[in-house]
């Protein structure tokens, strides 16, 4: 406990350095104006923004890309408050209530909600992650290659099957960002795989051009072909600030939204989807009577405020496995990982052993990063809302000339830019027919790091595929594995006989 | 979520259906070309008894499977469970083509023109084919130069604040790093 405390005491001596707090504020205004902006999410501005590992020291970086990550789903709440198009998909439910007051001319207190949950959240999320991520690391160490293997399918299988719609497509897609991970030098044997004699690929394909082709490029195509027609009405913003009966409707929400986002981010479930919506449903139901009325109506202040809370709680929580397990749980999370990567830098357990000044910096920043955007988000948020003024066509032909620096800042290759449009024609298709595109990027960024894993397993074993079952830890996990797979059928079986064929899941 | 869409039978214009046949037939295409490559690839497996070509062979193998399950959906009536796609029913395909045309032409033009020029080309062909998308004119010589120019200011900016200040690569058309 006292060390903990020395711990980030340490960390915050190192995230108040004039240049780290300059990345930190540069990070949370950046991640707040592409959380503002539809069409560009975090994952993907992390991505375009990887070359910077190339110069930026990594303690930096990290609290650059994190500020991004959460600054993301604050800046999210203002579009979806405002615009009947969310910004991002964690902030989907917020645009349910929050479009709804907007309009009934409560835009200032749903943003001040979203807002003030969001720093409420994140706050106890960090305090939470100061807590957990040391007990974690500690106990992770005992994990062996089984377990790990086990756990990273775990990550596949809830990202693909458990998530979407259709199993089909997200397995469908996560085997195609399995297929794409192949590529490049194997990790145990350093035998040379699908590389096509391109010494392009020896490497391995970037990280960058397959999330920016998908993600960026597949958006530009998708809004040229079919969203032209499309129309969008921003809401008025008026005064930010809530009334005392909103404030006391607020924060029990706030506290169950980040109840409820912190485990849903610690276990591979996606991201921040699911909590959002959980709590959506659970302060639907325990609303007073009086409020009910509200849900889908005038718009009632706690659906904006527990989901809101969720989601910044979920993202912050998504550190817990990606820094004490290299386990990313969300696909800005798996690009975070690919960001430690290029550093050389190893994420698990030992971790907090040998790069313990970054970590312990890192979530120091958390705290300091949440303070910016409290700021930037309630007194400034009618700067950001001038973002959404910027014409549709200008915005999107805008993205493409980051997505540019990103492959090619890279790589410099101008071949990487040809892929990328060949990848950006993939992501438009998916985009199109409802698959999945999150399992394409953690199937690729955890596919080697699963395959190594899996080969040590054996290894131990002997070759013996036995060697799953010898200690209680991996029997638990394969168990949680077939719970996962079966589930969800088994209940829409049962849904089935009972006569209710409308199974949600 | 969706109640509706998930219980009603799936119905597909005929367009969409041969449109999951193609990406049906792409996954299948796509296990062929990774069995193929994975049959060149050594078995070699030391101690772990599963060597560097085991998780392309299952990768292949589960992929192929995919295309078949999708090829047989496409068969049977067409993708389950599919959200309806946001925006148009129809693509609109000379906004694709003018997107298209942008992005290609960044590729090939960039090592010789410069990463400003190249991209402001890039701009100002994808913010045509987005105005024509939404039915608005595209607009003659003078809005091409005022595109052209706005890709300038917006690629510019962007291109000494990543080769100045954060010492990334990125081509110049002259070798003074600033255009």
């Amino acid at each position: 406990m006292l060390e903990t405390w020395t711990q980030l005491m340490g960390g915050f001596a190192t995230a108040i350095s004039p240049i780290n707090l300059l990345w930190a504020f540069v990070g949370c205004a950046v991640g707040t104006a592409i959380g503002v902006l539809p069409g560009l999410g975090p994952a993907v501005t992390v991505a375009m923004l990887l070359p910077i590992t190339s110069q930026v020291e990594p303690t930096a970086s990290m609290i650059f890309f994190a500020g991004i990550y959460y600054g993301a789903m604050y800046g999210g709440s203002t579009t979806s408050i405002l615009l009947n198009t969310p910004g991002e998909t964690g902030t989907m439910v917020t645009a349910l209530e929050g479009f709804k007051m907007a309009r009934s001319g409560r835009a200032g207190a749903a943003l001040a909600t979203a807002a003030i949950g969001s720093f409420v959240a994140g706050t106890i999320a960090t305090v939470l992650v100061t807590l957990f991520a040391p007990i974690v690391a500690e106990h992770a160490v005992k994990l062996g290659p089984p377990e790990y293997f086990l756990l990273m399918v775990l990550a596949f299988l809830t990202v693909s099957a458990v998530l979407g719609k259709s199993t089909l497509r997200g397995l469908t897609a996560l085997f195609v960002g399995l297929g794409a991970g192949l590529i490049g030098m194997d990790q145990i044997s350093g035998q040379v795989r699908y590389t096509g004699g391109i010494p392009e690929f020896m490497d391995g394909i970037e990280v960058v051009l397959i999330a920016v082709g998908l993600f960026a490029v597949g958006e530009v195509l998708y809004n040229a072909m079919y969203e032209g027609r499309s129309v969008s009405e921003l809401n008025r913003l008026n005064k930010v600030h809530m009334t005392g009966t909103e404030w006391r409707r607020s924060w029990p929400a706030w506290l169950r939204g980040t109840a409820l986002g912190f485990p849903f981010g610690t276990i591979p479930a996606g991201g921040s989807e699911i909590p959002t919506f959980l709590s959506y449903a659970t302060e639907k139901k325990l609303a007073k009577p009086e409020h009910k009325a509200e849900f889908g109506q005038k718009g009632a202040i706690e659906g904006v405020a527990g989901p809101e809370a969720a989601n910044n709680s979920a993202v912050t929580a998504t550190l817990v496995p990606l820094l004490t397990l290299g386990i990313p749980t969300s696909v800005t999370a798996a690009i975070l990982l690919s960001a430690l990567q290029n550093y050389g830098i190893q994420a698990g357990p030992q971790l907090f052993e040998t790069s313990s000044k970054m970590v312990w910096a890192l979530i120091a920043s958390l705290y300091i990063g949440n303070v910016m955007l409290l700021i930037l988000n309630l007194p400034m948020v009618g700067l950001w809302v001038k973002l959404l003024k910027i014409p549709r066509p200008q915005l999107y032909a805008g993205i493409l000339i980051f997505a540019t620096v990103g492959v090619y800042g890279m790589r410099q290759s101008s071949f990487d830019l040809f892929v990328m449009y060949g990848i950006g024609l993939l992501g438009l298709l998916m985009r199109r027919y409802d698959f999945p595109v999150a399992p394409v990027i953690v199937g690729m960024i955890l596919g080697p790091l699963a395959e190594a894993q899996l080969r040590n397993a054996m290894s131990i074993g002997e070759g013996r595929w036995g060697v799953f079952l010898d200690r209680p830890a991996s029997v638990f996990l394969l168990v949680v594995v077939m719970l996962v797979l079966l589930l969800p059928r088994l209940v829409r079986l049962w849904q089935g006989r009972r006569g209710d064929g409308t199974a949600v899941v | 979520m969706d109640r509706a869409a998930a219980s009603a039978p799936p119905s597909h214009s005929s367009h969409d259906r041969r449109a999951h046949w193609l990406i049906a037939l792409g996954a299948l295409g796509l296990a062929g070309v990774l069995a193929y490559g994975a049959m060149s690839i050594p078995s070699d497996a030391g101690y772990a008894g599963i060597g560097p070509n085991f998780l392309p062979w299952v990768v292949a193998a589960v992929l192929a499977a995919c295309g078949v399950w999708l090829l047989w959906e496409a068969f049977t009536g067409g993708f389950r469970q599919l959200e309806e796609p946001s925006g148009a029913d129809r693509g609109d395909w000379s906004a694709f083509a003018w997107v298209s045309a942008g992005v290609l032409a960044n590729a090939a033009l960039i090592t010789t023109a410069g990463f400003v020029l190249s991209c402001a080309l890039c701009f100002a062909l994808a913010v045509r084919g987005l105005r024509v998308s939404e039915g608005k004119p595209g607009g003659g010589l003078r809005q091409a130069v005022i595109d052209a120019t706005t890709g300038i200011l917006i690629a510019a900016p962007v291109y000494w604040l990543f080769t100045k200040l954060l010492a990334i690569n990125l081509p110049g058309l002259t070798g003074t790093g600033w255009i």
